[in-house]
């Protein structure tokens, strides 16, 4: 392998660091990159379809590395954690150091992970949701058999989200330059089932939107949210969210290139109907 | 801020949104407290809707993208409601939207009491 930087990097909070023994300088010097989180740099690989190792140290006994090929995710390991099991438990570490090595060679590399990576960021995004609002894991058998369950899920949530990405990719062809980012999510489960160019990140905080509105218009005037609201940003663009049943479409638009008319009456029924026959069927 | 005004802005929304104005009030943001309300006023969401608005904008630092001049939110049965944030202030406007049309409240309502608002905040 042939270590191959392409970044440049501020190393101005080097002097900032707090003081660690001479023996940690030299481990600590493996890394060149530091304070950045796993998900965004997983990203930019995937985006620049660059075939390399990433190389991720946290601290002493939280390290591993992601095997990338072409910008695809072929693998992950992390102790005694391998392939996706290795990828999900590294994708929401922040702030750690990271090493890219270049692969020359690809013939040996097996293929270990299949889920998208985008999913697998979504999914991440889900369960660090989960843990803020409180949810806890049974314990003893009980985790086997929801790992079991939930590896059944994960094969329908595959073609799932294929489907609704069609929906979007639509849904973005109609709008063209227009479209800035979409997602469909799971209200009540705070769950992202597809996204176009949204972040998980603003896809959960548009979630997090939608329940604290629903609840307001509860408690203060026992009201209910109804199928939509609308949200004007600055620079000339809008951010629409419908309420179809369980689901939340979230969508950010620029105002010069699509009217509010336009999106509500001709591309949201078109692709409304499109989510419908992926719901039905 | 020019109380006499702030009224003018209260006649300009009625006047302007005719029998589809439900209710309204203006709030402080700061403490949540009712500078002008209307009859029907609802001040319990108002105020709620005083926190929704920076749960919003912090919200919308994920994007990265900020606030703009209003949110409109559709409720259940023929109610909406118009939220327009002013800095230290924020007005809430009750509509029935089967009577009222998104293209003129947002269009020609909303600029018009922009206007006279800004107008009574510095006057």
């Amino acid at each position: 392998m042939k270590k191959d930087f392409k970044l440049i990097i501020d190393n101005d909070e080097l002097e900032n660091m707090p003081a660690i023994d001479s023996g940690m300088t030299d481990e600590l010097q493996r890394w060149p990159l530091f304070g950045l989180s796993v998900g965004s740099f997983l990203q930019v690989i995937a985006m620049e379809r660059q075939t390399c190792i990433m190389e991720v140290y946290l601290n002493a006994g939280h390290w591993g590395h992601f095997c990338f090929v072409q910008g695809e995710l072929y693998d992950a390991v992390c102790g005694e954690l391998e392939g996706e099991k290795a990828a999900m438990e590294m994708i929401v570490w922040e702030n750690v150091r990271l090493n890219i090595k270049q692969i020359l060679n690809t013939s040996g590399v097996a293929r270990k992970i299949d889920k998208n990576l985008m999913l697998l960021l979504m999914e991440s995004s889900r369960l660090r949701d989960e843990i803020h609002d409180g949810v806890q894991k049974p314990d003893g058998e009980e985790v086997e058999e929801e790992d079991e369950i939930d590896a059944l899920e994960d094969v329908e949530d595959d073609a799932q989200y294929e489907k609704l990405n069609a929906c979007l990719e639509i849904m973005g062809k109609d709008m063209g330059d227009a479209l800035v980012a979409a997602s469909i999510s799971h209200v009540d489960e705070s769950k992202i089932m597809a996204s176009y160019r949204d972040a998980p990140e603003a896809t959960a905080a548009v979630l997090r939107m939608t329940k604290f509105l629903r609840n307001s218009l509860r408690d203060a005037a026992a009201d209910n949210l109804d199928d939509h609201y609308i949200v004007d940003l600055k620079g000339r663009q809008t951010l629409v969210v419908f309420i179809v049943g369980q689901y939340q479409w979230c969508i950010v638009f620029k105002n010069e290139k699509c009217t509010l008319g336009l999106l509500r009456n001709v591309i949201m029924p078109k692709a409304l109907r499109a989510f419908d026959e992926i719901k039905l069927g | 801020m020019n109380i006499q005004k702030l009224n003018v802005c209260m006649d300009i929304l009625k006047k302007d949104l005719g029998e589809g104005f439900v209710a309204s009030c203006i709030i402080t943001t700061d403490d949540g407290q009712v500078l002008v309300a209307t009859d029907k006023a609802n001040i319990a969401e108002a105020t709620l809707l005083n926190d929704a608005t920076s749960l919003i904008r912090n919200a919308l630092k994920t994007y990265p993208a900020e606030l703009g001049q209003y949110y409109y939110i559709d409720v259940a049965g023929n109610m909406a409601v118009l939220v327009i944030p002013f800095g230290d202030y924020q007005w809430t406007v009750t509509i029935n939207k089967k009577l009222v049309k998104l293209g003129l409240l947002l269009n020609v309502v909303l600029p018009a009491v922009i206007n006279a608002f800004e107008d009574a905040v510095v006057s």
